[in-house]
């Protein structure tokens, strides 16, 4: 489940992100107004923008929960006939299982 | 236990079909009656799996509530009144109970579970053969319904059709070719039916099995006793009794390998030694 850390994490990151995105439509805005030729990013931008990529997928995979296996013979491995011949649409209800409940009232039997 | 972690535990029970319910209503009773309304999505899915178990379990007072519940939520709906049907079942008030599910099919045509409900009612009276015949029916209409399949194999099992009952399990593999209990299931069916196309085939299953699950233990003893049947059988040529002596006894190395493993005690070794002695005597015949 996830944790308030992991949101908070995610919270940030995906700030940080927008933050960096924000600032270098910023900066070419600025070089725009002052004529000068875009070559690239400052260098501070970009590292924000990927270490703020990172912090995201962090928090992402925390939040989303347990990877399943790929292969799908091995999550099969460990489940028995015992569960797999349970079919709940076609359950079954008079078996033993009623004696053994508290409201059981067992049948009287008159024998002559 | 915190009513967090009872909530994981009835999800992996309803997800994974574990029929546990005396855990079920006991999980209700102490700790998620009081905190139903925590779980939210899920609440809904929960009353419906305790209504289940505790119909399992005669206990009609928890059924009675959690109805109650789900038909003030829903007061129109069909999932709902399936769910009385099945306490009617329950009580064994069964031509009640096929009415409702009558009518309940009359309203909605393509409604797979009342359907299923009549097939598992016949099957409670065990009229076995009416209920074959209305689960024939029944994926006539509705042909990928694996539990459907299922069912059917079992009634033909009950009925010692196995033939029919092979027919089933081959439509399940078609559906899940890479479950490894249902290759195994196959297997045993043809081994039971006999014959030696038939012990062959299971042959086949088994080592599939084993391939797909290499610590299933009862594929390798199918395995095991295919061979040992084709090693002494006389419809068998000479290569493929050579090939199935070789086989038993590959696999009885393998088990002795897995027993060490496992330190298990001396009956069973004593028991594998003797499944070794008796393919030496096979080889030799």
């Amino acid at each position: 489940m996830a944790k308030a850390i992991h949101k908070l994490i995610l919270l940030s990151g995906l700030l940080s992100l927008f933050h960096a995105a924000y600032s270098a439509a910023q900066h070419r805005s600025y070089l725009r107004i002052t004529e000068q030729e875009f070559v690239s990013l400052p260098i501070d931008i970009l590292t924000q923008g990927i270490v703020s990529l990172f912090i995201t997928l962090y928090g992402v995979m925390n939040i989303a929960g347990d990877f399943k296996e790929i292969r799908a013979t091995v999550d099969l491995e460990n489940k028995s006939w015992e569960t797999l011949r349970n079919i709940p649409s076609f359950y079954v209800f008079n078996h033993r299982g009623k004696a053994l409940s508290p409201n059981y009232i067992p049948p009287s039997d008159e024998m002559d | 236990m915190s009513w967090s972690d009872a909530r994981d535990l009835l999800r992996l029970w309803r997800e994974d079909n574990e029929r546990k319910s005396q855990d079920v209503v006991n999980l209700w009773e102490t700790i998620l009656s009081k905190n139903i309304f925590k779980l939210g999505d899920e609440r809904l899915l929960v009353l419906e799996q305790v209504c289940l178990a505790s119909l399992d379990t005669n206990r009609l007072d928890i059924a009675d509530k959690c109805l109650q519940s789900l038909a003030a939520e829903f007061p129109s709906s069909l999932r709902v009144r399936k769910l009385q049907a099945l306490k009617l079942e329950t009580l064994e008030k069964y031509d009640e109970a096929l009415e409702l599910l009558d009518s309940i099919i009359k309203r909605d045509e393509t409604n797979a579970a009342p359907r299923k409900r009549r097939v598992a009612i016949l099957r409670a009276k065990g009229k076995h053969s009416e209920a074959i015949k209305e689960l024939t029916d029944y994926l006539k209409k509705f042909m990928s319904d694996q539990e459907g399949w299922q069912e059917l194999c079992d009634l033909y099992l009950l009925e010692q059709d196995y033939a029919r009952a092979a027919f089933c399990m081959e439509e399940l593999i078609l559906h899940n070719p890479h479950n490894h209990l249902i290759h195994q299931r196959y297997a045993d069916i043809r081994y039971t039916q006999g014959g030696f196309e038939n012990i062959e085939l299971a042959r086949a299953h088994y080592s599939l099995a084993f391939k797909l699950n290499p610590s299933s233990i009862r594929a390798l003893y199918g395995i095991f006793l295919c061979a040992t049947n084709i090693a002494v059988s006389p419809k068998a040529t000479s290569p493929k009794r050579k090939e199935a002596t070789k086989l038993a006894n590959w696999v009885i190395k393998e088990l002795s390998k897995r027993q060490e493993r496992q330190n298990v005690e001396d009956s069973q070794v004593a028991a594998l030694e003797g499944l070794i002695s008796s393919v030496q005597l096979a080889a030799s015949a």
